[in-house]
């Protein structure tokens, strides 16, 4: 499903209507909201009295993490929250001078979608499976307005396609959901959105299921969006990055609360709240490395528990033992050109890394002449694809084409590539959980594909691996100690033993020993990836393979799992094979760095070289893709264009080709496949290398 | 879509050719030749012989078996010893009898069960909701022929406002008749099937009203009436339509302890007697009936499951 060109947005048919500016008047504003639920414990008060306005033309960012009432903020105030326990909804919610809540639920209806729109953060689930795309554009503009006509409300349908650049309207108009990729499904949802010119937009995490690329061209049309209908945009998001690039002003929330709010570049550069200020200095970087991430200590926040004091006290570098911070509750208070809601505003700017402060060279970078521990030679994967009466395989998909890798002893190899690029099943092959089509692994240097059955339970002692989910990759019926102690149990440690080393183990990946008989469901999502990690490390493994272990996880928590993996690894001079789509976590970890594109490594060297002068064009345009977490570089990049490509699809010449802006018509790149070279101390397999600066 | 298509017809004539291979094969595992089991406990020896002609039981296994096959499709199943009547006759007699009190019944359980199932999915907590749990455990739990017994009791022997027992008029021909007279059975035979419709429905339902594109739905303005109705029930109806399916076929298979009691003539009593009259050549008609019309409904499911889902569809 390639969409050529997609990535540049056509003009609209209609002329964009200019932005009237009214200061006076703002488009939304949200007052005193106060959402709460009835939960088995006890009334939760997830929104607590947020207050917040944006003006036509605007942009703000609603900053927060998990069950910091972000979402619950905007659905209540649109009526759309549809959980059972709703116990009580207060305060005012007003589009363009008309309080929605205060409207019969009929009335409200006539707004939503006509004067406020939303749009969400799953495209694939957003639309309705059983229901062609067209139509379900078509329902937002007939809902609104019933005299039109199904054929004049189809040409308008088209037009919004054209407009959020979906290639083939007309083809496309009748198709369903599943024939979309996510980039094209979210294209549709903010087609819907925007199809009857709505004064505000709420997007919410609008971008976090995609990948960079993709996630570049969204924010990209999204901007167009709120050009050509001049709404009021609220961006709600966990991503600094994204706030960086898109927004005017930001809201941070902790605990249902604004904790400040201020310009965006404001809020970068001088934060009031030591939480803003920590959040920020959490942040693994793009261009170095540091030593340590100055991770925020303690889980977020249980609204269950509601203190009378500040909610972010006990994780508060500042106010952690301050009594005023215990029992006073801070409230929202104007300061410097914004607001914030703390005892002692004026410090958080001290939690900043001085940028003179900062290490600027990068723990030293492990020798890569280390012995391998994993030593992997033209690996390939190759799945069939059957269809037809017979099943018969008319196609293979080749998700991994042909790649070498070598990971030493005690370092770190980077794997980063988009979704469908192979790196998942590259990982999962390291272990032999998939059996390779052709290509040889060694761990220690013991053939791991020849391996017999007790051979190869041996070598996956040699081999561990952490999965994304930590909810789903522990065994909710096993008590994390014993959830950790699997792998020694298949090894045949007898069970004291096993008992001391999972001890042992859980002091090491600051967990309390006492809560190993405790079940993985009282644990947050950052415990249970500690649990996982103790689980990893408790055969004391040669190299542990992570496949996205910290994007479940919060930031303020991805920092502290972080840091764990760089001290368990200087500890125990375990390899780490990390992969991710996260390019600043991957330069975080990394020493050395392969990218993957349509199953095979086009560029691969020591991660600071590969990151300060990307050679292949895949590379550069992927680290230009990333929203960096600083205001005052707001880059005009130039976004890849089309979905990540599809890996059934035949290709001949150079696989990066279709998307490329350097070869996309050149004979080289189309006649014959890029081998991987040296350039510029790194391998690189792009025929122009040189080109690329 | 073709290609879908194809592979669940060419699935349901696997399956076809295998069951009939077991009906076929269900009287050689009775004690005695089979001509002797099928022509019946009394039959004389020149209807033995006519049989075994007729089954071919000198001829190799798989020419018995073609032979029986082309019987079946021909409508030559043999003869019935006790009726003395071809089964292929016995079976049409029976056949619209309980056709119509399925489709009957499948239709009231149908009526009882959408509303039922949307109300509990759409208001959980109403007050409304909660009695109609109870119908729906109460209707499960109560066996259907105590049912029965009390609507002929309440309705047939103390009102008379309906017959206590049931026939079969066409329904085509004398409308209000037939509905007189099948009512009731239909009744007891609803109810049961309307539970379990009911709650598959309510499940689905509820599951999928919390699914994302709901919101989306709703966030776009559009009526509550149609967000149910034109997004909900079609996502909700593809778990439901199997349920559905497999009610209507064992209705179709008839409802033995019903039609007894309401001394229907229906396939089930036929079933049970021709059991209980070692009358085989019926036994195996009936039951190939019933295997036949389980498999088509099944193909049919599937196909209207394609229809409701273009994944299926355009998979």
């Amino acid at each position: 499903m390639r969409a050529a060109g997609s990535g540049r947005l056509r003009p609209a048919t209609a002329e964009p209507h200019p932005v009237e500016e009214h200061p006076g008047e703002p488009a939304l504003r949200i007052s005193d909201l106060v959402v709460e639920f009835s939960t088995p414990a006890g009334t939760v008060r997830a929104v607590d009295h947020v207050t917040y306005q944006v003006a036509r033309g605007e942009t703000l960012a609603v900053v927060g993490e998990t069950g910091s009432g972000k979402s619950v903020t905007v659905l209540a105030a649109l009526g759309l929250l549809s959980a059972g326990n709703v116990r009580r909804v207060s305060g005012r919610a007003e589009v363009a001078g008309q309080d929605l809540l205060a409207l019969p639920a009929r009335e409200r209806r006539t707004r939503l979608g006509a004067d406020v729109a939303m749009i969400f953060q799953d495209p694939m689930s957003a639309l309705d499976p059983v229901q062609r795309v067209g139509d379900q554009i078509a329902e937002a503009l007939r809902a609104h307005d019933r005299a039109l006509t199904a054929r004049t409300a189809r040409a308008r349908v088209l037009e919004l396609l054209t407009l959020v650049g979906v290639p083939q309207p007309a083809i496309r108009y009748d198709q369903y959901p599943h024939q979309f990729s996510g980039g094209m499904c979210q294209r549709v949802v903010i087609a819907m959105a925007i199809a009857n010119r709505p004064k505000v937009l709420i997007a919410d995490e609008p971008t976090t299921a995609l990948d960079v690329s993709v996630q570049a061209q969204i924010l990209e049309l999204l901007r167009l969006a709120a050009r050509e209908t001049g709404a009021a945009t609220v961006l709600i998001t966990h991503d600094l990055g994204v706030v960086a690039e898109m927004a005017d002003r930001a809201a941070v929330m902790y605990a249902g609360r604004i904790v400040e709010t201020a310009p965006v570049a404001r809020i970068f550069d001088r934060p009031q709240h030591p939480y803003t200020a920590s959040l920020l200095a959490s942040l693994p970087r793009l261009d170095q490395p540091q030593g340590r991430l100055r991770a925020i200590p303690g889980q977020p926040p249980d609204l269950r528990e509601r203190s009378a004091g500040c909610a972010f006290a006990p994780r508060c570098p500042i106010g952690g033992d301050r009594p005023e911070c215990r029992t006073e509750r801070p409230v929202l208070v104007a300061r410097d050109d914004g607001a914030v809601a703390c005892h002692h505003a004026g410090q958080a700017v001290t939690l900043l890394p001085q940028p003179d402060a900062r290490p600027s060279v990068a723990p030293p970078a492990r020798p890569d002449d280390a012995p391998a521990v994993v030593e992997v030679v033209g690996l390939a994967k190759v799945f069939p694809i059957r269809r037809g009466l017979l099943a018969r395989t008319v196609a293979t998909a080749r998700a991994v084409d042909g790649v070498d890798l070598r990971i030493g002893h005690g370092s770190t190899l980077g794997l980063v590539g988009e979704s469908g690029c192979g790196k998942s099943t590259l990982a999962r092959s390291l272990l032999r959980l998939l059996e390779p089509t052709a290509g040889s692994i060694r761990i220690d240097g013991a053939d791991l594909l020849r391996a017999n059955g007790r051979q190869l339970r041996r070598l996956r002692q040699r081999v561990q691996m952490v999965y994304q989910d930590p909810y789903s990759s522990l065994n909710p019926r096993l008590s994390v100690g014993d959830n950790a102690a699997e792998p020694l149990r298949l090894a045949g440690v007898p069970r004291t033993q096993r008992r001391r080393t999972v001890l042992e183990l859980f002091e090491k990946v600051g967990l309390r020993p006492e809560h190993a008989d405790r079940l993985p469901a009282e644990f947050s999502g950052g415990q249970r990836q500690r649990v996982a990690i103790a689980r990893a490390l408790a055969p004391s493994p040669a190299v542990v393979i992570f496949d996205e272990p910290v994007s479940a996880l919060d930031v303020s928590v991805q920092a502290q799992v972080l840091n764990l993996l760089r001290d368990l690894q200087d500890e125990t001079g375990v390899a780490y094979l990390f992969v991710s789509h996260d390019l600043s976590v991957v330069r975080q970890m990394a020493d050395t760095v392969a990218v993957m594109y349509l199953g095979a490594i086009v560029e691969t060297g020591a991660a600071s070289q590969l990151y300060r002068r990307p050679r292949h064009p895949y590379t550069r345009a992927l680290l230009d893709s990333i929203p960096v977490p600083d205001p005052s570089i707001r880059r005009q990049r130039v976004p890849l264009t089309g979905d990540p490509p599809d890996p059934t699809a035949a290709t001949t010449g150079c696989r990066f080709r279709s998307r490329c802006p350097l070869g996309r018509e050149r004979a080289a790149c189309a006649d014959r496949t890029p081998e991987l070279r040296q350039v510029d101390g790194r391998w690189t397999a792009c025929h122009f290398a040189e080109e690329v600066a | 879509m073709s290609a879908y298509l194809l592979r669940r017809v060419g699935q349901f004539l696997v399956v076809l050719v295998l069951a009939s291979i077991a009906v076929w094969a269900m009287v050689y595992a009775l004690p005695g030749d089979a001509a002797t089991v099928l022509a019946g406990p009394d039959a004389s020896g020149p209807q033995i012989a006519a049989t075994r002609a007729r089954l071919g039981l000198d001829k190799p296994v798989v020419v018995q078996y073609l032979l029986w096959v082309k019987g079946a499709v021909t409508g030559h199943l043999g003869q019935s010893f006790y009726s003395a009547d071809s089964v292929s006759h016995t079976l049409a007699e029976r056949i619209p009898a309980t056709v119509q009190l399925a489709v009957l019944g499948m239709l009231l359980a149908l009526l009882i069960a959408i509303p039922i199932g949307t109300l509990i999915a759409l208001r959980p907590r109403s007050l409304l909701a909660r009695l109609l749990h109870g119908y729906l455990t109460a209707g499960l739990a109560i066996p259907s022929f105590w049912l029965a017994l009390l609507l002929i009791i309440t309705l047939a022997v103390r009102t008379h406002a309906l017959p206590a027992t049931g026939d079969y008029v066409n329904f085509w021909q004398h409308p209000v008749a037939a509905l007189r007279w099948s009512i009731l059975p239909a009744i007891a035979v609803a109810v049961h099937g309307s539970c379990i419709i009911a709650r598959f429905l309510a499940t689905s339902l509820s599951e999928v009203m919390q699914r994302d594109f709901i919101r989306t739905v709703r966030a776009k303005g559009v009526r509550e009436s149609r967000v149910v109705i034109r997004h909900a029930m079609r996502n909700a109806a593809l778990p439901t339509v199997t349920v559905v399916g497999i009610q209507l076929g064992s209705l179709l298979g008839g409802t033995v302890v019903i039609e007894a009691l309401f001394n229907y003539p229906g396939l089930g009593r036929l079933l049970y007697t021709s059991i209980g009259q070692r009358d085989y050549a019926v036994v195996q008609g009936g039951v190939l009936f019933v295997v036949v019309v389980f498999l088509v409904l099944n193909l049919l499911v599937d196909l209207l499951y394609a229809y409701l889902d273009p994944r299926i569809r355009l998979a």
